[in-house]
């Protein structure tokens, strides 16, 4: 097997995901427009072009709202798991198993081995800091795009409100607006209804080969077990 | 002038925000100009149509059953200074010391879209003698 192919093969789920979500983002930007433009003629304005639509509010906020709410989705996920448990779930832990974990079994201070990451070897700050880097850096995700959600979203409401004739509002006023929690809460609920499904259908179901499932001969009362 | 403040407000939340919202007062200058010159052509209703957007100088000429400049003329659009320029996406508002006239960006420039407003309080929509339909 030449390089590139084993490169290709050994990151392919990285690489899959990544082009779906180029393609999607272009699709979304052509549909976008066009959704744009039809309301924008039948106002009586102008359409706008697809340059300006990438570069404009309206675009911006329909694609942060959705991030913020997927890197909320991960933050809590990967967070709400060291503690809480579902008794079958192949998204959980064995029952015992809840909270932060032995020393021992997390191969850290004592227990890190020659393998280990540098910064487990290291010991100290580094090592806290590395031991909770993924949710750390989810939540920050989660923070910078709900913000730019926040920023983006303020600008498209307020070109709405210019188009209808009303004022302006300030971002903090945008904050305590209802059209910002309609935008946020409507995708934190889809975010939180997936979350749950997930740990309950994995539960009683299975996807022969997928590691977000148990073995398909698992019994349904086995916790923490994926295939 | 507020557009200024709102330069300030919008750097803080963040420049990264700020690229991808596109939401900066690029067009504030030229809003201002347009506005300014609207306002001014208080004695030539001609120029005053032009700087008109398409759908409003049909829905002047439908409503009055005039033609656009003598419409245009009956009515109370504001001739003061321009004090204050908000511009959102392809939308802005220019407050004049006697009026508040709303315009978009057309492939002409910006058009005025609404004048002769007044506010009907905060939250509300201004009514405005000369808008489209």
């Amino acid at each position: 097997m030449s390089g590139v192919r084993r490169f290709l093969r050994e990151n392919s789920l990285s690489l899959g995901f990544g082009a779906l979500f180029l393609l999607s983002l272009v699709g979304q930007a052509f549909a976008g427009v066009a959704d744009l433009n039809d309301q924008r003629v039948s106002d009586g304005l102008d359409p706008i072009t697809l340059g300006r639509f990438l570069t404009s509010s309206s675009f911006a906020v329909d694609v942060m709202e959705n991030w913020q709410s997927e890197y909320l989705q991960f933050f809590l996920y990967i967070f709400a798991t060291v503690w809480l448990i579902q008794r079958g779930s192949a998204e959980s832990k064995k029952l015992e198993e809840a909270g932060t974990e032995s020393d021992e079994k997390q191969r850290v201070g004592a227990h890190a081995k020659r393998d280990s990451p540098p910064a487990v070897k290291a010991g100290g700050w580094r090592t806290a800091v590395f031991s909770r880097s993924l949710g750390l850096l989810m939540g920050t995700l989660f923070l910078l795009t709900w913000a730019s959600s926040s920023v983006a979203g303020w600008a498209a409401f307020n070109s709405d409100q210019l188009g209808s004739h009303e004022d302006p509002v300030t971002w903090l006023g945008y904050l305590g607006h209802a059209d910002f929690w309609n935008r946020t809460l409507q995708n934190w609920q889809s975010e939180m209804l997936a979350v749950g499904s997930m740990a309950i259908f994995t539960v009683y179901l299975r996807q022969r080969g997928s590691p977000e499932s148990k073995p398909v001969g698992a019994p349904h009362a086995v916790t923490g077990q994926t295939g | 002038m507020a557009t200024r403040k709102r330069r300030w407000a919008v750097a803080l939340t963040g420049a990264a925000a700020l690229l991808v919202s596109g939401c900066g007062s690029l067009g504030a200058d030229e809003v201002e100009s347009v506005a300014a010159t609207f306002a001014g052509a208080e004695d030539d209703p001609a120029a005053r149509c032009q700087l008109l957007a398409a759908n409003v100088v049909e829905a002047l000429v439908e409503g009055e059953g005039a033609s656009c400049e003598d419409a245009i003329a009956d009515l109370p659009v504001g001739s003061g200074d321009v004090t204050a320029v908000e511009v959102w996406g392809e939308e802005a508002q220019a407050r004049l010391t006697d009026d508040t006239v709303f315009l978009t960006r057309t492939a002409d420039g910006w058009k005025v879209t609404a004048a002769a407003c007044r506010s009907q309080g905060a939250g509300l929509p201004y009514t405005c003698q000369v808008e489209g339909s």
